[in-house]
């Protein structure tokens, strides 16, 4: 469980949220005024490159036919027990195959990452090069993910 | 001399602002402009403003912390006025409708969720609830030349798949929004299929976590749900 909140945390000086996460609501939502004129993003652009992936083509078609081929379903549906106690009798829609300890640690992991994120160089440009370089295990099994 | 704006808030909002860096170089505090009745919060503009994590964080920061004290509206980042004249200028032309907005956000923040789910997970749900699906996944194991039913697998899963996480976030929302005074829905992208802001109320915020918490539960380890906030109302304004 990834629930992550900064009700109480007030870093001074500092974002009190992952950047990454709402650098889209920095960048893209807030007043806008017409008079004023908006400096250069140039440098942040590539965030607008990563759209949403496109499901109705052939490459992912291809890419999910080979993801259920691979799947082994067996193994999936072992595990389940040792979550019983937490999601309950709802087992349909997911929680199989997967253990707490695994995603706490995810979870730890990327919130030190966000830490550094926050401390982090400043000469970086804002953009989606500063995730890459955060290393952390749920991230990177996600961006292994997309690369697929 | 140009000026950056971070926000706009009432004229008697206390804008502790003392201890917080500019964009830009020079690094002194913001300050304020004042219109007839309500205030920018502006710095000197730096001459060559970039991107840069430094200049997010610290406009972030600034809103961030006038959201402690007071309704905000939050600016997009990077906007630069002419002159401390034209800000001025620009309040008082639209007064009566920031000030109605500053009005509607008041005692309210925003939570910014993002979900996103397992991969195998999704796969796992439909290869067990769709006998089309297995069927075709067991051809093509088979038989790994048989593109059409290749084909017509990816094209089932892409569909369910699509289905699924449609329906899914509508649930989510249809959970969430109760507890939001307004919602507004985000650009999923990546590895996320939903990102939607919800306005809060600060005296309903644990409420709405909890909300959260609870869906994460009920959905369990396959779903990912990140929760952002409290930040500015910058789906809001």
């Amino acid at each position: 469980m990834t629930v992550m909140q900064q009700q109480q945390a007030r870093p001074s000086g500092g974002g009190s949220s992952s950047l990454y996460d709402v650098l889209e609501l920095i960048l893209d939502k807030g007043l806008v005024i017409d008079a004023f004129v908006r400096v250069s993003l140039v440098g942040i652009e590539i965030l607008k490159i990563d759209v949403r992936v496109v499901v109705a083509s052939v490459d992912t078609y291809l890419r999910f036919a080979e993801a259920c081929n691979r799947l082994d379903l067996e193994s999936g549906r072992k595990a389940p027990t040792q979550l019983t106690d937490i999601v309950g009798d709802s087992m349909e829609s997911g929680a199989k195959g997967k253990s707490k300890g695994a995603l706490t640690g995810a979870v730890e992991a990327f919130s030190e990452s966000l830490q550094r994120g926050r401390d982090g160089d400043d000469e970086e440009p804002a953009e989606r090069k500063s995730r890459s370089s955060s290393s952390s295990t749920a991230r990177r099994s996600t961006r292994r993910k997309e690369g697929e | 001399m140009p000026v950056y704006v971070y926000a706009i808030t009432d004229a008697d909002h206390p804008h502790r602002l003392d201890d917080l860096k500019s964009v830009g170089e020079s690094s002194g505090p913001p300050t304020t402009v004042a219109g007839r009745s309500l205030k920018a919060v502006v710095s000197d503009a730096p001459a060559d403003l970039r991107p840069k994590r430094r200049e997010v964080l610290a406009h972030q920061a600034v809103l961030d912390r006038l959201l402690e004290d007071g309704a905000v509206l939050p600016m997009r980042f990077g906007f630069v006025a002419p002159s401390h004249d034209e800000v001025a200028g620009a309040l008082d032309q639209n007064a009566d409708a920031y000030a109605a907005t500053l009005e509607r956000l008041d005692g309210r923040v925003e939570y910014h969720l993002r979900c996103g789910r397992d991969q195998d997970d999704v796969l796992r749900e439909i290869l067990t609830e769709s006998p089309e699906a297995r069927r075709l996944n067991e051809a093509t194991r088979q038989d790994p030349s048989a593109h059409g039913d290749r084909m017509a697998l990816g094209e089932l899963i892409s569909q369910e798949v699509v289905r699924r996480n449609d329906a899914a976030a509508r649930e989510i929302v249809d959970a969430l929004a109760p507890a939001a005074a307004e919602v507004a829905a985000g650009e999923a992208r990546g590895e996320h299929f939903l990102a939607v802001s919800f306005l809060v109320d600060r005296t309903r915020a644990a409420e709405f976590a909890g909300l959260v918490k609870a869906e994460q539960e009920r959905r369990g380890a396959g779903y990912v749900l990140t929760l952002h906030g409290p930040l500015p109302p910058y789906s809001f304004v």
